[in-house]
């Protein structure tokens, strides 16, 4: 049975925390008090930050920010078959929240790519969302 | 024919084993070749990079990158965590799983070896009479400090497989070039690096450019234009003899972005990358006058080592290049081959 992508990702911030904790810092200071709700082919989770960055099993409904995805179209980000913009204009991402919400999460994301590509434990990662893709 | 000679050998040889060991913070090496077909490129380079981590020792993490230009670049970055690079006793010889360079009196084998991504390869370099040899230490680069030597024409045998179709080589037109030195990516520096060869193996020109500015390019801090006519290096052009003037945009996308999640963090598109690069260097008895057009690039990421946010881009581009003038009183009027990396900052 394919790993969840909540637990790949709770398993690549343990591996950013080790390996290049400056830029978890990094992340956690850009994420703030944001809770982000993130749903990935009906898998269903939430990240938020404090004194370290969580993924949880529930929200309470208090999510500023609403990412809807799947793996297909996180791999194909990351595989550069498709840009970010794109996706979110084709559906493929669909975002929603107040604007200053989507903005955190957007850089949020963004500070996330940065320490991934930082860490050298977080390819072996991708390969497992790989694996745990079907058609991939 | 291939030629006995102890210049390469003596000049080529890893620095790692010894510089990363001594003083690991920041160093960087690699070995770069560049094969020059009527209409293939075929760039392939073993990097040997230390990295330090919060609790475990330093440690050089090699990698192997293969970009070709077809009708398009494409290619893949392939980082070996796992892997010690395995270097021979007399420092002539990497090894990375199965990907091997070797350095040897008659020039350097290249194995390459990337099953996953079906890219596997056979190369011999060998000099064409004595290796003609540039080697430039100790230059500043932002805060750091890099060396380089470079051999600017050699003749490539052998196979290459990628994207499905097999590439033969029999004497093709070579450039190697091998940098070594502690810098990071992201500091106060940027270059523009070319190799111009001709598109025939008897036309017996070939040019070597580099020009080395501060990141936002407002300065141009060394540039150098060498000229070889056959093996002999007959004219090197310095600093205020040279004129290096890029014009307009090249106007459309990277043919790729490698690593491809890099391109996640990069966002767009847009790049810098002219639509014409003209170099001219005029000295008593001589002047040259290069220009060099691109037809496409593939973009090149790394993450930058100064700031968490920010990346630092390496340009591949290929494209066709003029050069005219005289030196000596031998005529230059050809058009050949170029590949120019263009680092911004």
């Amino acid at each position: 049975m394919a790993e969840s992508v909540a637990s790949l990702l709770r398993r690549s911030l343990d591996h950013l925390a080790t390996e290049v904790p400056e830029s978890y810092h990094h992340l956690l200071r850009v994420l703030g008090p944001l809770l982000v709700e993130i749903e990935v082919d009906g898998e269903l989770f939430w990240m938020r930050g404090g004194r370290r960055l969580d993924v949880t099993d529930s929200g309470n409904g208090a999510a500023g920010a609403r990412i809807a995805t799947s793996r297909a179209a996180i791999l194909d980000l990351l595989d550069d078959e498709m840009a970010l913009g794109e996706a979110v204009e084709a559906g493929h991402v669909v975002v929603r929240g107040s604007l200053d919400d989507v903005v955190r999460a957007h850089d949020t994301l963004m500070a996330y790519a940065h320490a991934a590509v930082r860490a050298p434990s977080v390819p072996g990662l991708l390969e497992a969302l790989r694996e745990g893709t079907p058609g991939r | 024919m291939t030629t006995r000679s102890t210049v390469l050998p003596r000049s080529d040889f890893l620095r790692a084993p010894v510089l990363a060991t001594a003083r690991p913070e920041g160093y960087k090496e690699w070995h770069h070749f560049v094969v020059y077909r009527p209409d293939w490129r075929l760039l392939v380079n073993f990097s040997l990079t230390c990295e330090t981590h919060p609790v475990r020792p330093p440690r050089l993490v090699p990698r192997v990158i293969v970009v070709a230009h077809d009708r398009r670049w494409t290619g893949v970055v392939e980082r070996f965590d796992d892997v010690e690079p395995d270097v021979s006793p007399d420092l002539g010889g990497l090894a990375v799983r199965g990907n091997q360079m070797t350095l040897s009196h008659d020039g350097y084998r290249v194995v390459i070896d990337l099953p996953h991504h079906d890219i596997r390869g056979q190369l011999h370099f060998t000099p064409s009479g004595r290796p003609s040899v540039v080697v430039v230490t100790n230059e500043p680069v932002g805060d750091g400090r890099l060396n380089w030597l470079f051999v600017p024409r050699l003749r490539a045998h052998g196979w290459f497989r990628l994207c499905g179709r097999e590439h033969r080589f029999e004497g093709d037109l070579a450039y190697h070039d091998h940098n070594w030195g502690r810098f990071r990516w992201g500091d106060d520096f940027g270059w523009t690096w070319g190799s111009v060869l001709p598109t025939t193996a008897d036309d017996p020109w070939s040019f070597v450019f580099t020009c080395r500015t501060d990141r936002r390019r407002l300065h141009a801090l060394a540039q150098v234009l060498h000229v070889w006519h056959y093996d002999r290096p007959i004219a090197v052009f310095r600093d205020a003899a040279v004129t290096l003037h890029s014009s307009g945009l090249l106007g459309r996308p990277p043919d790729c972005t490698l690593p491809p999640p890099m391109r996640l963090v990069l966002g767009g598109d847009a790049s810098d990358v002219p639509a014409s690069i003209e170099i001219t260097a005029h000295r008593s008895g001589g002047e040259v006058r290069l220009n060099f057009r691109p037809q496409g690039y593939a973009r090149l990421a790394q993450p930058s080592e100064v700031a968490l946010d920010r990346s630092v881009l390496l340009y591949e581009t290929s494209g066709t290049a003029s050069v005219t003038g005289i030196i000596d009183g031998e005529a230059i009027d050809f058009v050949g081959a170029g590949v120019f990396e263009l680092l911004h900052g």
